[in-house]
C-alpha cells in the first residue's frame, strides 16, 4: 500500500531546509507520495526513516531509461492498469526490425524507409524511435556488428536482439555509448549476458519460454544486482504474447509483485511476421495493453498515422485534456478575406469542429483561442473563453493578419455576442450552431 | 519460485444477445473477463464483425472498397456481396441518406431500401439511423416494423429519441435496441435505465457507447469502455452489462488520413493502405477496450480483424 | 344506489350475452370458429384478463361461467367494478359474434375492431407522448356543435379520440372529417363497440408492457399507469353505460359525465361536469395528462442564439430598470385550484402607451401548481428567467430578483412584442423545462407602477426573506437525505460529491436545494438521493448509507467518505473545486487557496500544485477541494475542530468570506473579527513567518490538539 503525503511528512525532519528543492517538507512529501520525487532526495532523512520509506514509496514498476541525449527514452514507471484511474506516464515506443537474415538491398531499403516518417502532431514529434537489430542463429559476430554499425548511422536508439554473449559483446563495442538495449538474456545464458550488459552499462532484455521461466530468470538477475531490465514478453503466438503482456503488468501493479515491475518488449515481427495488416492491428492492441516497446517489420505512414494518433490519445492525462496550439488555421483554401470561425483549444473540440468545417468545403479561417485546453462551456464558465480573452487574442493575433471582419462564435456561448460586438468594433458577430455536426448546414445557409 | 499467477475472476458477465434468426444468427456478449483475457476465463463468444453498406450505394465508398463491390448495381446485389465478405458475421445498413441536412431521402424511400437489403440476405442485419435525432425517431420505428420477425438490431437510439425508437424496436416489433451515447459511462447507463423503464428487456439492448477514430479524441472511447466493462464485471452493474457494438468505419473513413489522395499527399503513400490501417487499428483498439462487435467496411480490414480475433481467443 | 345500478346494468348485459351465445351455438354448432380479424390475441380482452384463448363458439359458451364468476353481488365498490369488467367481457363476446363467418359488420365511417398493426403503430406515439391521451366519447352531446367542439379540442392537443354512439351521427351531421390518420376514430354506434378501444388498451399492455396474459393485477397496473385514456359519457347515462363505465374505472380510466340524475360522484373516477365545454380541462386534469407545448407564441424569434444580444440605448424602445424603479420577478407555489393553466394577465398599461426611450416599472409573477411542486424549487425556476428572457430576439435581461433590467428593442416592438409576451415566454419555458413538477402555470405581468411597488415590497421581498431564512435553518441535521452529484465524472471518473445543506458541491454551483430539484426533475440524472439513516460517527460525518452511495457512484473506486474531516477519508475532488484547503503542519492548521490566486502559499505549493495532487477523484488526506461558501460553514472540517483551524487565505478570498466567517467564529467560539488573526500573502508565504504572525495574534490553532 502506497503511503500518502501526511504519512511521509511525519518521517521527514520537518526543517523546511529547502535543500531538496521544495519550499517546505510538506510540499516535498506530497511530491514523493505522487511519485514525482524520490525519498532519497531529502538529505536529512534518518537511516531508519529512509529504510522504512524507500520500500513503501518505491514505485511498483521501475522507470527505465534507454538511449542518450535527444534520443533518450523513458519506459515503464506506470502506476495504474487503466488510464482513467490516474494516467499512463510513459508512452509505448515503436521499433522497426532489421535482421542479419535480410540481404543488403533489403537492409538498405529499410534504412532508407525509416527516416521518411517524421512529422509533428499536436506538438509531438512522430517517428520510429527505435531500431531492433536482430541476430539470427547463423550470423557471425562480424556480420552482426556490421549490421549494427549500419543501423547506428540512423541515429535512433537500438535494441540488439542477440542471445550470444560473445556476439553481443562485440556489437556493444561499437554502439554502447548510445545506450541501446541488449535483448537476449534467458534461463540458459543470463549470467554471461548480465556480465556483458553490465560491463557495457546498458539495459538488459530478458525472455523465457513461459511466464515462470521469465519470472525466475528476472529474479535471478535481480539477485545478481541487475535491476536495469526490460522483459521480452513475446510468446509462441499472439494469444500467449497478449496473455504475458497483461499478466506481467497486472502482477506488478495490482498484486505488487515487483519482480515483474519492468517495462515490456513485444515483438510483432515474430508473432505476425509477413502480415503488415495484422501487425498494425496488434500494434494497436499492445499500445492499449501494456507493450512498452513494440517491434514491427515496418513503419510507413500507413502504420504511423493511426498508431501515433492512438498513442497520443491513450497516453494523455485524463485530467489534462489535450490542447492544440492557439492560432489561425486557414481551411479549404481560405485567404485573408475569408470568413472567420472561432473555438477553443481543447483538442477534441478542435478535431470535431475542424472535421466538420473541412466537410463543408467553405473557405474560412479557423481561429483557435487560448482557453486553457478546456471545452467551450467549461472554459467559458472558468472565464477562459470570454469577451475579454477572445477580443484580446483577436486584436493581437487575428486583426493584423485577416481582413475579413465576420466572425462565427460557438452557439453555446451565444451569450458573448453583445460583449464581443462591444469589444471588437468593426466585427460582425454571428452566432453559430451549438453542435459541430450542424456546422455544414449552418455554413451552407449562411452563404445562401 | 515460479510466478504466482492470480486469475481475475468476476461473478458477473456481459449479457448474451442473439441477432438474426436461424442458422446464421450470431451471438454477442456473454464474456466474464476483460477483452481477450483468456488466461482468466475462456472466451464465451468471440467478438463479431459487421460489414457496413449504406443506402447511398457505392458513391461514398473509398476506391478500395468500391473495387470489392464492382459490378453491383442494386442495393440487393451490394447486400449479397457484403454478406459474402470473408470474416464478416452480419451486414449493417447505414441510412445516412435520410439526414435532412444531407440528401434527405424520405422515410418511404429508405424503407424500400431496407426491405430490398433484408430480402437479399439471410445473415443477421443491423440498421443504423441517419444521425438526425428527429428523423431517426420517425424513420427507425418504421424500420423496426418493416423487419418484423428478423430480430435485427435497430441502432441509433439516443437520449433525445429513446422513447420512439425504444418502444418501436424493443416493444412493438420485438427487435434489439442499439442504445447510443457519447463517451460517458453515466449517460450510457442512464439511457439503459430509461430504455428498460419503457419496458424493454435489458437482454434485448446493445450499446454503442461512443466511437472515434484513433487520434481523434479516442482517449474518451478507451476510458468509457474500460470503465463500463469494469463496472459491469466488478460491480455487477446490470445496467451496464449490455454488449457493446461499435461502428468504426463511419468514423474512420471520414478523416483526412483516410481520404486524402496520394496526389494530394504523395509522402503519405497508398491511400488504400492508409484507409485500411485507420480502420484496422481503430477496430483493434475498440476490441481491446471492450467492444463485443465492430462495424467495418473494407474487405481487407474485415479479414485482418477476423484473423486478429482468431489469434487472440 | 350507484352500485345497484351497475349490478343491474351488468345483469342486463349478461342476460343478452348469454342468450346471444347460446343462440349462436345452437345455430352454428360448438365447433364454429369465432374471433376478430387481424389479431393474434383471440378475443383480446378475455385473453388478457384470463390467459385463455377462445377460438370456437363452444369455448365462448364455456367462458360465460368465468364471466359469471366475476359478478359477485356484495354491496361494495370493488364488486361493482368487477361487474364492470364482466360487462366489458360480455360486450366483447357480443361484438365477436358480429364477425362470424368473416362478416364485415362495420361500415364507413365506423371501424369496429382494430387490428394488431394499429396498436403497434399507436404504441410508439403513446409511449413518446406524441399522443398524450386517448379520449373515449360515448353517447350524444347536448348539441352537435358542442360535441364537435369537444372532439376538435382534443384533436388540437394531439389526443386520439374514439367515438361510440350518437356522437358519430352528430360529427357526420356537421361534416367533421374523421379517420385514423386524423386521430378521430368512430368505433360503432352500439354501446358494446366501446370494447374495441378497451381491446386496444389491453393489447398494448400485452405488447408493450410484457404483461403475461391472465396476470390481471399487472394488466390493471399497466393500463392505469401507462394508458392515458379517459371516458366522456353524455347523458343520459343508463345502467348499461354505467356498468361499462365501471369497467373503465377498474382499468384506471376516469369517467366524466354531464349526467346529473341518479348518479353519485366517485372522486377521481366518476366525475360530474355539468358543462360540456369544461370536459376537456376536467378530463386532462383527472387523468394527469400534460400537453406538450412546442412553440412559444410570440411575434419575434426565441432561441439561445439571441442570448448574448445587447440592446443599446439608441436601439431601445423601453426599459425596465430595477435599480431605479420597482421591478421584480417571482415564482409562487399555489394550490391546484388557484391556478388556471396558461392564463396570462397584464395589469397596467401595455408598452404601446410608453414614450419611446422611457424607463418603467415591471413585475412578473409566475404562479405554479403541481402535485410534486415544492416551494424549495421556486428559486431554481426563478434563476432560469434571466436565460428565458434573454433568448427572446430583441429583448435583453440582466440581473435577477428585484434588481433586474430589461430592454425591449425598437425592432422587437415594431414586430409586435409587448409585455404580455413575457408571460407567454415564461409560461411555455416553465411548463416545458419543469414539466416534472409544474402541472399548471399562470403568469401575471404588472406594468402599473403602484402595483409593482406593492408586489415588490409586500409579496416578493417577504418571500425572499423567508427563503433566505429557510436557507439559514437548513442544516445537515434538519434534513432527512443528502444528494450525490456526479456531474463532473466525465473529467474525473471516480469522483462523487455528497451535497448537504451545509456543504454545497465543491464546484460552488450545486447547493442542496439545486441537487434536490435536479433529482426531482430528472430522477435518473446526476443527483441521486442518499439516505442518512445509519450513522457510523456523527462527528466525522460518516454514514453507512453515504459509503454505500459513494461506492456505487464511483463504480467501486471509493469505499469510505467522511463529510466533516479532511484527515480521515476526506471527500474526493474532481478538478473544478473553487478552493483547496491543505494542512499546514507548523501552525497546526490549514491553508486555503482559491482558484484565482496564482501566488505561493505557506505550504510551499501554489493552488495549481495543490490541485494536481488533490484532483481526479483521489482521496488525499490532509487536502480537500471545496466551494467558497463552505469556508464559513459550521461543518467545515468540524472533525478537526472547525474553522478555528484556518490559518491562512489569500487576501481577496479572505475579504469575500470575512463577514460570514467572522459570524460563524463568533457563534462557535466567541471570537471577534476572526479573520484578523488569519494570515494572507501580504503577511507571509512561508511557514516560519506565518507562525510568528499567528503567535503574535494568538491564533487559536496554535494551542489546539495536533492534527496529525
Amino acid at each position: 500500500m502506497a503511503l500518502n503525503g501526511i504519512q511521509i511528512f511525519k518521517l521527514t525532519p520537518k526543517k523546511n531546509c529547502k535543500e531538496c528543492g521544495c519550499p517546505t517538507c510538506m510540499a516535498f512529501s506530497m511530491k514523493v507520495a505522487q511519485g514525482a520525487m524520490k525519498i532519497e532526495q531529502c538529505p536529512h532523512m534518518s537511516e531508519d526513516a529512509l529504510a522504512s520509506l524507500s520500500e513503501a514509496t518505491a514505485p511498483p514498476m521501475k522507470t527505465i531509461k534507454i538511449g542518450t541525449g535527444a534520443e533518450e527514452l523513458t519506459l515503464g514507471g506506470e502506476t495504474v492498469l487503466f488510464r482513467h484511474e490516474k494516467t499512463f506516464v510513459n508512452k509505448s515506443r515503436y521499433a522497426v526490425e532489421l535482421c542479419t537474415c535480410m540481404d543488403d538491398a533489403a537492409v538498405d531499403a529499410k534504412l532508407a524507409e525509416i527516416p521518411k516518417v517524421d512529422y509533428d502532431r499536436i506538438g509531438e514529434r512522430m517517428y520510429a524511435e527505435l531500431v531492433y537489430v536482430n541476430c539470427d542463429a547463423e550470423a557471425t559476430a562480424d556480420k552482426y556488428t556490421a549490421l549494427v554499425q549500419k543501423a547506428a548511422a540512423l541515429g535512433r536508439t537500438m535494441i540488439l536482439g542477440c542471445s550470444d554473449p560473445e556476439i553481443a559483446k562485440a556489437a556493444l563495442e561499437v554502439c554502447k555509448d548510445n545506450k541501446p538495449v541488449l535483448n537476449g538474456a534467458n534461463a540458459s545464458n543470463y549470467e554471461a549476458m548480465n556480465a556483458v550488459a553490465t560491463a557495457a552499462g546498458v539495459v538488459l532484455g530478458v525472455s523465457g519460454k513461459d511466464l515462470n521461466e521469465l519470472y525466475d530468470t528476472t529474479a535471478a538477475l535481480e539477485k545478481l544486482g541487475n535491476k536495469n531490465l526490460v522483459l521480452d514478453v513475446t510468446g509462441a503466438d499472439v494469444k500467449e504474447t497478449f496473455g504475458n503482456a497483461v499478466q506481467v503488468r497486472r502482477a506488478a501493479l495490482k498484486d505488487q509483485d515487483r519482480t515483474f515491475g519492468y517495462p515490456s518488449i513485444v515483438n510483432l515481427a515474430k508473432i505476425a511476421g509477413g502480415d503488415y495488416h495484422l501487425q498494425a492491428a496488434l500494434a494497436a492492441v499492445f499500445t492499449m495493453k501494456y507493450g512498452s516497446i513494440i517491434v514491427m517489420e515496418r513503419m510507413t505512414y500507413a502504420e504511423a498515422l493511426p498508431l501515433y494518433g492512438l498513442r497520443q490519445n491513450v497516453f494523455t492525462d485524463p485530467q489534462k485534456p489535450m490542447r492544440v496550439e492557439p492560432g489561425i488555421y486557414p481551411m479549404n483554401g481560405a485567404d485573408e478575406n475569408s470568413l472567420v470561425v472561432t473555438t477553443v483549444d481543447f483538442a477534441l473540440t478542435y478535431f470535431l469542429v475542424s472535421g466538420e468545417l473541412e466537410r463543408s468545403g467553405v473557405p474560412l479561417n479557423l481561429v483557435i483561442n487560448d482557453a486553457g485546453g478546456l471545452s467551450v462551456l467549461t472554459s467559458w464558465a472558468a472565464g477562459k473563453f470570454s469577451g475579454n480573452s477572445i477580443s484580446a487574442f483577436f486584436k493581437e493575433n487575428v486583426e493584423p493578419k485577416v481582413k475579413s471582419r465576420r466572425l462565427v462564435i460557438p452557439g453555446k456561448v451565444a451569450v458573448l455576442k453583445g460583449d464581443l460586438e462591444a469589444k471588437l468594433p468593426g466585427w460582425e458577430i454571428i452566432v453559430g450552431p451549438r453542435e459541430a455536426v450542424q456546422l455544414v448546414k449552418f455554413l451552407k445557409d449562411l452563404d445562401a | 519460485m515460479p510466478f504466482n499467477q492470480k486469475p481475475q475472476k468476476f461473478n458477473a458477465k456481459i449479457n448474451t444477445v442473439t441477432v438474426g434468426t436461424g442458422d446464421k444468427a450470431v451471438t454477442i456478449g456473454g464474456n466474464s473477463t476483460f477483452p481477450f483475457y483468456t488466461f482468466d476465463a475462456p472466451t464465451e463468444n468471440r467478438p463479431k464483425i459487421g460489414v457496413e453498406i449504406t443506402d447511398m450505394g457505392l458513391d461514398e465508398f473509398a476506391p478500395g472498397i468500391k473495387a470489392y463491390y464492382e459490378g453491383c448495381t442494386t442495393m440487393a446485389e451490394i447486400a449479397k456481396k457484403a454478406a459474402a465478405m470473408e470474416g464478416g458475421d452480419f451486414v449493417v445498413l447505414n441510412l445516412d441518406g435520410g439526414d435532412p441536412n444531407g440528401v434527405n431521402k424520405s422515410t418511404e424511400e429508405l424503407i424500400a431500401v431496407v426491405k430490398e437489403v433484408a430480402e437479399a440476405i439471410d445473415c443477421p442485419l443491423v440498421v443504423e439511423g441517419c444521425k438526425n435525432v428527429e428523423k431517426d425517431a420517425e424513420l427507425l420505428p418504421k424500420v423496426a416494423e418493416a423487419l418484423q420477425g428478423r430480430n435485427v438490431i435497430v441502432m441509433s437510439e439516443k437520449e433525445e429519441n429513446y422513447k420512439a425508437i425504444g418502444a418501436a424496436a424493443g416493444l412493438a416489433y420485438n427487435q434489439i435496441v442499439g442504445a447510443e451515447s457519447a463517451d460517458d459511462i453515466n449517460l450510457a447507463k442512464q439511457l439503459n435505465v430509461v430504455t428498460t423503464q419503457l419496458g424493454v428487456d435489458a437482454k434485448k439492448i446493445v450499446m454503442n457507447v461512443g466511437t472515434a477514430t484513433v487520434g481523434y479524441g479516442y482517449e474518451y472511447v478507451v476510458s468509457t469502455m474500460d470503465r463500463i466493462k469494469g463496472a459491469a464485471l466488478s460491480q455487477n452493474d446490470n445496467m451496464l452489462q449490455m454488449p457493446i457494438i461499435t461502428p468504426v468505419s463511419s468514423e474512420t473513413w471520414g478523416v483526412k488520413e483516410s481520404v486524402a489522395t496520394e496526389e494530394d499527399m504523395p509522402e503519405w503513400g497508398s491511400e488504400d493502405e492508409r484507409g485500411i490501417n485507420m480502420e484496422v487499428m481503430t477496430a483493434a483498439a475498440d476490441l481491446a477496450a471492450g467492444s463485443d462487435a465492430v462495424i467495418l467496411r473494407h474487405p481487407q480490414s474485415v479479414k485482418t480483424i477476423a484473423k486478429m480475433i482468431d489469434a487472440l481467443v | 344506489m350507484l352500485i345497484n345500478r351497475i349490478f343491474s346494468g351488468n345483469d342486463a348485459v349478461y342476460g343478452l350475452t348469454e342468450k346471444a351465445v347460446n343462440d349462436a351455438v345452437q345455430q352454428h354448432g360448438a365447433d364454429k370458429a369465432v374471433g376478430f380479424p387481424h389479431t393474434a390475441y383471440c378475443l383480446p380482452c378475455y385473453y388478457a384478463v384470463t390467459g385463455v384463448k377462445i377460438k370456437t363458439l363452444g369455448e365462448l359458451q364455456a367462458a360465460l361461467s368465468v364471466v359469471k364468476s366475476l359478478m359477485t353481488r356484495e354491496h361494495a365498490l370493488e364488486d361493482a367494478l368487477m361487474s364492470g369488467v364482466a360487462t366489458a367481457l360480455c360486450a366483447e363476446f357480443i361484438e365477436a359474434l358480429k364477425y362470424l363467418d368473416g362478416a364485415e359488420p362495420y361500415q364507413e365511417p365506423c371501424y369496429g375492431h382494430l387490428p394488431d398493426s394499429i396498436i403497434r403503430e399507436l404504441g410508439v406515439p403513446l409511449v413518446t407522448g406524441d399522443i398524450p391521451g386517448v379520449a373515449v366519447i360515448l353517447g350524444s352531446a347536448p348539441t352537435a356543435q358542442e360535441g364537435v367542439d369537444l372532439i376538435k379540442s382534443y384533436q388540437a392537443q394531439g389526443i386520439l379520440v374514439t367515438l361510440v354512439g350518437g356522437i358519430i351521427d352528430q360529427a357526420q351531421e356537421l361534416g367533421l372529417k374523421m379517420g385514423y390518420n386524423l386521430r378521430i376514430v368512430p368505433l360503432g354506434k352500439d354501446v358494446t363497440s366501446v370494447i374495441h378501444v378497451v381491446s386496444v388498451a389491453l393489447r398494448a399492455a400485452l405488447i408493450f408492457g410484457n404483461v403475461t396474459p391472465g396476470d390481471a393485477a399487472s394488466l390493471l397496473t399497466y393500463t392505469k399507469d401507462r394508458v392515458p385514456a379517459f371516458v366522456n359519457a353524455f347523458k343520459p347515462v343508463d345502467d348499461v353505460i354505467l356498468a361499462a363505465g365501471a369497467g373503465a374505472i377498474k382499468l384506471g380510466f376516469p369517467v366524466i359525465s354531464n349526467e346529473d340524475e341518479n348518479i353519485a360522484e366517485v372522486p377521481g373516477a366518476l366525475i360530474a361536469c355539468p358543462n360540456v365545454a369544461d370536459f376537456n380541462k376536467v378530463s386532462l386534469e383527472a387523468r394527469g395528462i400534460k400537453i406538450k407545448i412546442t412553440k412559444v407564441d410570440i411575434p419575434v424569434a426565441f432561441a439561445s442564439a439571441f442570448e448574448g444580444e445587447i440592446i443599446r440605448r439608441k436601439d431601445m424602445r423601453v426599459e425596465f430598470d430595477g435599480s431605479r424603479v420597482d421591478c421584480v420577478e417571482l415564482v409562487q407555489t399555489k394550490e391546484m385550484n388557484e391556478v388556471e393553466d396558461h392564463k396570462i394577465t397584464v395589469v397596467g398599461p401595455e408598452v404601446d402607451s410608453f414614450e419611446p426611450g422611457s424607463k418603467h416599472s415591471l413585475a412578473y409573477v409566475v404562479e405554479v401548481a403541481g402535485k410534486k411542486m415544492q416551494p424549495d424549487f421556486e428559486p431554481v425556476i426563478e434563476r432560469k428567467f434571466h436565460n428565458y428572457i434573454n433568448c427572446i430576439e430583441g429583448v435583453y435581461h440582466t440581473g435577477q430578483r428585484d434588481m433586474f433590467r430589461i430592454r425591449i428593442s425598437n425592432d422587437a416592438f415594431a414586430a409586435g412584442f409587448r409585455a404580455r409576451h413575457f408571460g407567454e415566454v415564461l409560461y411555455t419555458q416553465v411548463k416545458n423545462e419543469f414539466e416534472a413538477v409544474v402541472d399548471k402555470c399562470q403568469v401575471t405581468v404588472y406594468t402599473d407602477p403602484a402595483e409593482c411597488t406593492r408586489i415588490r415590497h409586500e409579496v416578493a421581498i417577504p418571500t425572499f426573506d423567508k427563503r433566505d431564512a429557510r436557507l439559514e435553518t437548513l442544516t445537515d441535521e434538519s434534513v432527512d437525505v443528502y444528494y450525490s452529484c456526479i456531474l463532473c465524472q466525465a473529467f474525473s471518473p471516480s469522483h462523487v460529491c455528497v451535497v448537504t445543506p451545509e456543504r454545497l458541491g465543491l464546484c460552488g454551483a450545486v447547493s442542496w436545494l439545486d441537487a434536490k430539484a435536479t433529482n426531482e426533475l430528472d430522477p435518473n440524472g446526476p443527483c441521486q438521493i442518499i439516505t442518512k439513516e445509519r450513522p457510523i460517527d456523527v462527528n466525522l460525518g460518516s454514514y453507512e448509507d453515504v459509503d454505500e452511495a459513494v461506492k456505487k457512484y464511483s463504480q467501486g473506486a471509493l469505499e469510505h467518505v467522511t463529510l466533516y474531516s479532511i484527515m480521515q477519508d476526506p471527500m474526493t475532488s474532481c478538478g473544478c473545486f473553487e478552493c483547496i484547503c491543505g494542512i499546514e503542519p507548523f501552525s497546526n492548521g490549514v491553508v486555503i487557496a482559491n482558484r484565482e490566486y496564482a501566488g505561493m502559499t505557506p505550504l510551499g505549493m501554489t493552488f495549481s500544485e495543490m490541485a494536481s495532487m488533490t484532483g481526479g477523484g483521489v482521496q488525499t488526506p490532509g487536502f480537500m477541494g471545496h466551494g467558497k461558501h463552505f469556508i464559513s460553514s459550521k461543518k467545515f472540517m468540524k472533525a478537526e475542530g472547525g474553522i478555528e483551524r484556518i490559518v491562512w487565505m489569500p487576501k481577496e478570498l479572505k475579504e469575500t468570506v470575512a463577514e460570514r466567517l467572522n459570524r460563524t467564529a463568533k457563534e462557535l467560539y466567541g471570537i471577534d473579527n476572526f479573520t484578523d488573526m488569519v494570515g494572507d500573502e501580504t503577511v507571509a508565504t512561508d511557514p516560519e513567518v506565518l507562525v510568528a504572525f499567528l503567535t503574535e495574534h494568538n491564533h487559536p490553532a496554535l494551542s489546539m490538539d495536533p492534527m496529525m
